[in-house]
């Protein structure tokens, strides 16, 4: 509900703040917002697990599925994040698992084409509104 | 492209029309007067301008010669193009570049189309647009100028191009150009992309042919500033999403039973859960703010 979120994230958000500033030597945290809009950055176990963030492209897949076959179908939350995602469910068929499987989309050994973000930067969700403001509230806006 | 641009140019170099070297230089200056004086509205098409880079656009005005257009850019063109732009102060020889630049630019878009405009071609053939620009002196540097949207996933700042995989994602604008552009979000109106077969996204996971039941139902929401009312269609809602997305944890399926404010939307919550993440952002008040309100004299205005 909050524009920040409590706790645990907070640590990981600096830390991840700073090694992107370092990185990209951009703007603050969210660097300088030139992604396509709405793509998600997941970083939830990534970084921890020595691979590089998942980037989530919206644009490609609306382009090929409708909001409700992941969102409603696949049960994915709306909410950059929310989702616990980890490689044990993809290769059981949850997530992205349902069509990256080799059969549908390219399968899970393709590794670098989903984990394929700069090392450190936080989950969020690329162009949001809270990025868009010129002045970035705090360090890791994350809705 | 470098080296297919350069070949028209090395060809006006033999032709004594004009060195290499002086050729690029006067389309740097073009590039840079375009950035900062014609980016307010030759990029997103602001008032008829025609865009930069957009070939079906440009076609019919570089038809009618180079030096019609140099008029319309020096002297103004109804109905909304000022002289110069409005930059009064910039050489007539600076916005003479600004023009071939943007010529140079719609040209690029047309690519191959064969014949398109012969006669100007010799004018304005020279070297690609990408000098790099001096942020500081950009036209509003905490926007995000034209010529950094819909970037290729290696230079969009999130993306790590010394990841093999990166290079192989299809870039944005290999697919944007062929969709209906909005000026905000990824700049493409999905909705029209949809609605006019462009792009044909499944229902189904599995099934191709599986198609949504949509629910044509408009509902007006009164407001009470002076902004309009807004229409909420679920024709375009349920053709994307189905009603389980959105009720009852979003929205209580129940007139009345729902409160929602600008600012619970710019936090994220109601409309926001997608709009200003995914659907087109709050920047576009008017999609949404759509229906006038009845006019009526000062005194009875408090009948809404």
């Amino acid at each position: 509900m909050t524009i920040r979120h409590p706790g645990a994230s907070w640590r990981g958000a600096l830390a991840a703040a700073l090694v992107v500033t370092i990185c990209i030597g951009g703007i603050g945290t969210s660097g300088d917002a030139r992604a396509e809009y709405a793509d998600v950055v997941i970083n939830n176990y990534s970084d921890a697990a020595g691979m590089r963030p998942v980037i989530f492209p919206h644009w490609f897949h609306r382009i090929r599925f409708r909001c409700k076959v992941c969102h409603a179908d696949l049960g994915f939350q709306f909410k950059a994040g929310g989702n616990e995602i980890n490689m044990v469910k993809i290769i059981d068929g949850q997530f992205c698992g349902a069509c990256h499987n080799g059969d549908i989309a390219w399968s899970v050994e393709n590794c670098n084409l989903c984990h394929s973000g700069k090392p450190g930067t936080p989950t969020q969700v690329h162009e949001s509104t809270i990025q868009k403001l010129a002045i970035q509230p705090q360090a890791g806006g994350q809705q | 492209m470098n080296r297919t641009l350069r070949i028209p140019a090395l060809a006006l170099a033999i032709l004594g029309c004009a060195p290499f070297g002086a050729a690029h230089a006067q389309n740097d200056k073009g590039k840079a007067i375009y950035d900062k004086v014609c980016v307010a509205c030759h990029s997103a098409g602001i008032a008829g301008a025609p865009k930069l880079g957009d070939a079906k656009a440009w076609e019919p005005r570089i038809k009618a010669g180079i030096d019609a257009l140099y008029e319309s850019a020096l002297k103004g063109k109804a109905p909304a193009m000022p002289a110069k732009g409005g930059a009064t102060d910039v050489p007539d020889a600076d916005i003479k570049a600004a023009v071939d630049y943007m010529v140079a630019a719609a040209k690029d878009g047309a690519s191959a189309p064969a014949a398109a405009a012969a006669a100007p071609a010799a004018q304005a053939a020279p070297a690609a647009p990408t000098t790099p620009r001096p942020a500081a002196l950009s036209f509003n540097r905490l926007l995000k100028p034209a010529s950094k949207r819909n970037p290729p996933p290696p230079e969009d700042g999130i993306h790590d191009p010394d990841n093999d995989g990166t290079h192989a994602l299809q870039p944005p604008l290999q697919v944007f150009e062929s969709l209906p552009r909005s000026n905000a979000g990824n700049r493409v109106d999905w909705v029209k992309a949809l609605d006019n077969n462009l792009i044909a996204p499944r229902w189904d996971r599995t099934d191709p042919a599986a198609a949504p039941v949509v629910m044509d139902l408009n509902i007006v929401r009164e407001v009470k500033g002076s902004m309009p009312d807004v229409v909420y269609p679920h024709k375009q809602h349920t053709a994307w999403l189905d009603c389980s997305n959105c009720h009852p944890q979003i929205f209580i399926p129940q007139k009345g039973a729902n409160q929602i404010s600008m600012a619970a939307i710019l936090l994220g919550q109601k409309c926001g859960v997608c709009h200003g993440k995914v659907a087109f952002p709050v920047s576009e008040c008017r999609i949404c703010h759509s229906k006038k309100k009845n006019v009526m004299p000062v005194k009875n205005a408090q009948a809404n």
